[in-house]
């Protein structure tokens, strides 16, 4: 039997009685590989041919979802959630499970709950708002709405310009301050890890 | 025979890690055995990426989670940016009984779980070591807080624990660098609770990420990021990768096979001894051996006992080391559930920045000099902390439009929460065994989990509830919401026991010296060897015993004991 001493921590191509060649790090670039194609299909790739290809909603779909996003977060002295990718984000996470047990088909309950004048979209989105949040506990049966808004915003505080222009961002805060001044119009961080978990 | 190795170390976690250490460092040939891949200090691709550089914005991929990852998803620490650092549930199966729910959290990789753990810090207390004989559950321990106490001391010392001195009885005081701070909230709650109740303490968590750099072992102090589970390369907090595998690989005595899962111990009836270790190759299949003068398990728990139930043999049909009979038996996991959440109003002018990577604890407080538990003989304790909530709450309120918008901009109110960690007895029913009906992708027979929490768990889980709420409004919270139902078994992530130590070898598997009774060159010195759970985190503990068990160990072997 031979072996080589490992002097930096690394497993080394050891010859005990197995004849196995390790492959460190295999995992890790069959890992960015699926991370890279999946961050081209939501990023590079424009809603039509999405809507097209993997991610499924129809024409009439994407365009509501789109409407619903700018309605519910609009560009104000920040971007809003209609500019920053969020529709893509929901779809994307509707169809891979997000907020939602299953695919339910929540894209085509939208359409339905919001049929009518394109005029009235806005005070009818309004109601569905109001009544899938009445006060008190949650509803038993919660209204599907409530997971679509939750995705919509999530798609857009964890967006560049949700995360860091809207809120703020930093990677590495290098100190805790345990008691600061907060004043009116202070921007919350969104790398406030804690706060997202336990909201 | 001519040995390959003075000793092999059966897993590279927590307790791994420090059993390669302090047996290279003692002048010993040391082999370490992981059964997962290979990470390399450093080598956290996700450490730094942004939400927006993720495809599912930090969240994950749920159908791939909920077919690969069932179990594992559960855990708060899993997301996309710590996914790497979990196993794969479909790949890594395991069998409960019928009325058992228990969720085992598991990280296959070189560090193990040292790299994704809490990282919370607490020394056990004579009311830990003294519980089983007080009450009579279990076996006494053949240990006290005196026999441990040096050994705490050492291992705080490298491994760099922050923690502020209150000299407690029920939670020792230990070697700490500088403590993080309570914030303002928790500093208030924590006068105005211990004005009402002087035994009931908030004090900031023990926890092993630095105060101070150690710059002789190139560990960088905490940037208060709170993203540890994602690997830290500023080595700010402990890990395998960044502490104890440095220090055990600078002895140039130290080999390192990953990939590698231990199927059994060589046994040799003859010298009553082991002889080494049998593995695979969990990429090629192929097998493999090494041997050895003595062998530390430390493979987690639950994976410790399986090597030794599955290291049966005609001479110890029973499983190795299991002359006794109770292999396997008397596991224990914390009972853990959210006790209490309150608003709590008269600080709107105040926040925080930075990421503080621990919350509060609350010691135990019943139980101690009498037995003033209602229905329960043991400890509760809180962990937790006051935060203000962020964006998140907008998915819990009616509003859309800009004025939502801006409502979402700022920090939402401040909240306080308490969750319990209820110690869980000891009991001969949670028991692990193996169901060699099925077997997974390596060819092992899949470990099989029974387990319950009983009368004791529940009626301590009703008093924390009572305790938490009666704190939080005595402190001016207004009380939300708390449970008094807990978590599947394993959710607390301390699951332990199953080989465990004591005075009588036909009631216990290992001696005071983590050593089995059975087999004087083989030692057990992870969570299995655990014979009461406490209600305090463990792994100080764990280290602090492997430390003591390789000082043993080495001794005898240097006198010819073993």
């Amino acid at each position: 039997m031979t072996n080589q001493i490992s002097m930096d921590g690394r497993a080394m191509a050891a010859s005990f009685t197995s004849d196995a060649a390790n492959v460190p790090g295999g995992l890790h670039r069959r890992d960015v590989l699926r991370g890279a194609a999946l961050l081209a299909l939501v990023l590079g790739a424009p809603g039509t041919a999405l809507a097209e290809g993997s991610l499924r909603a129809t024409p009439q779909q994407w365009a509501l979802v789109r409407r619903v996003c700018d309605l519910v977060i609009p560009a104000t002295d920040t971007p809003g959630a209609a500019d920053t990718g969020v529709a893509e984000f929901v779809v994307l996470a509707l169809d891979h499970g997000l907020e939602a047990d299953g695919r339910s088909d929540h894209l085509a309950w939208l359409e339905s709950a919001l049929a009518g004048d394109a005029r009235t979209l806005p005070d009818r989105l309004a109601a569905l708002d109001q009544a899938a949040f009445p006060p008190g506990p949650p509803p038993a049966v919660p209204s599907p709405w409530r997971r679509l808004k939750a995705l919509i915003l999530t798609g857009y505080y964890t967006s560049e310009a949700g995360a860091s222009r809207e809120l703020q961002y930093e990677l590495v805060p290098g100190r805790f301050d345990p008691d600061l001044p907060l004043h009116a119009g202070d921007r919350a961080w969104s790398s406030d890890w804690t706060a997202v978990d336990f909201g | 025979m001519a040995h390959e190795f003075d000793a092999i170390v059966v897993g590279s976690g927590i307790t791994g890690g420090w059993a390669a250490k302090e047996l290279t460092e003692a002048g010993l040939k040391v082999l370490m055995i992981e059964r997962g891949r290979d990470i390399q200090h450093g080598d956290y691709p996700r450490e730094t990426r942004a939400p927006w550089e993720l495809p599912f914005r930090g969240e994950g991929d749920q159908a791939a989670y909920a077919r690969d990852h069932a179990v594992q998803r559960l855990n708060r620490h899993f997301t996309e940016f710590t996914e790497d650092h979990f196993v794969n549930d479909r790949e890594n199966p395991y069998a409960t009984g019928d009325d058992t729910r228990f969720t085992w959290f598991r990280s296959y990789q070189l560090g193990g779980r040292s790299l994704t753990w809490g990282r919370q810090c607490y020394r056990w207390s004579d009311y830990d070591f003294g519980a089983n004989a007080r009450d009579g559950h279990g076996t006494d321990w053949p240990i006290r807080y005196a026999d441990l106490a040096p050994w705490y001391d050492k291992v705080e010392r490298f491994i760099g624990v922050s923690g502020a001195h209150e000299g407690l009885a029920q939670l020792p005081d230990g070697q700490f660098q500088p403590p993080m701070a309570l914030n303002v909230v928790e500093a208030a709650m924590r006068e105005r609770i211990r004005a009402k109740w002087p035994e009931r303490v908030i004090t900031i968590g023990r926890t092993a990420n630095l105060t101070e750099a150690k710059p002789d072992e190139g560990r960088a102090p905490c940037q208060n990021r709170s993203i540890c589970a994602r690997g830290c390369s500023f080595g700010a907090y402990f890990s395998t990768q960044s502490s104890t595998l440095p220090a055990a690989t600078k002895t140039g005595r130290l080999t390192v096979l990953t990939d590698k899962v231990v199927e059994a111990l060589d046994y040799d009836p003859a010298t009553r001894r082991v002889t080494g270790v049998r593995f695979v190759d969990t990429k090629s299949k192929a097998r493999g051996s090494a041997t050895a003068r003595l062998v530390f398990l430390n493979a987690g728990a639950f994976n410790s006992v399986q090597v030794l139930l599955n290291s049966a043999s005609t001479a110890m049909p029973q499983g190795l080391a299991n002359s006794s009979g109770v292999l396997g038996t008397h596991i224990m996991d914390h009972a853990n559930t959210l006790s209490g959440l309150a608003e709590v109003p008269g600080f709107e002018g105040h926040t925080t920045f930075g990421n503080r990577p621990t919350g509060i604890i609350i010691p135990r407080f019943r139980n101690m000099e009498r037995l003033d538990g209602r229905g329960h003989t043991r400890g509760f304790s809180f962990q937790g902390g006051a935060l203000q909530s962020g964006w998140t709450r907008g998915k819990r309120q009616a509003g859309i439009g800009a004025d939502f918008k801006r409502e979402l901009r700022g920090v939402g109110a401040w909240r306080m929460v308490l969750v319990t960690f209820v110690e869980c007895v000891p009991r001969a029913s949670n028991r692990l065994s193996l169901d060699r009906s099925r077997t997974d992708a390596n060819g092992l027979p899949l470990l099989k989990i029974d387990f319950a929490f009983g009368a004791e768990e529940h009626a301590a889980l009703r008093e924390a509830h009572e305790t938490a709420k009666e704190m939080l409004e005595a402190a001016g919270g207004r009380f939300l919401f708390g449970s008094t139902e807990p978590g599947a078994g394993g959710t607390a992530i301390h699951e332990m026991g199953g080989a465990r130590m004591g005075h009588d070898p036909a009631t216990s598997v290992l001696n005071k010296w983590s050593q089995a009774h059975d087999i004087a060159n083989l030692f057990v010195t992870d969570g299995a060897q655990m014979a009461s759970s406490a209600c305090q985190n463990p792994s100080l503990t764990y280290m602090a015993l492997t430390a003591r068990a390789a000082h043993a160990a080495v001794g005898m072997l240097r006198d010819g004991v073993i």
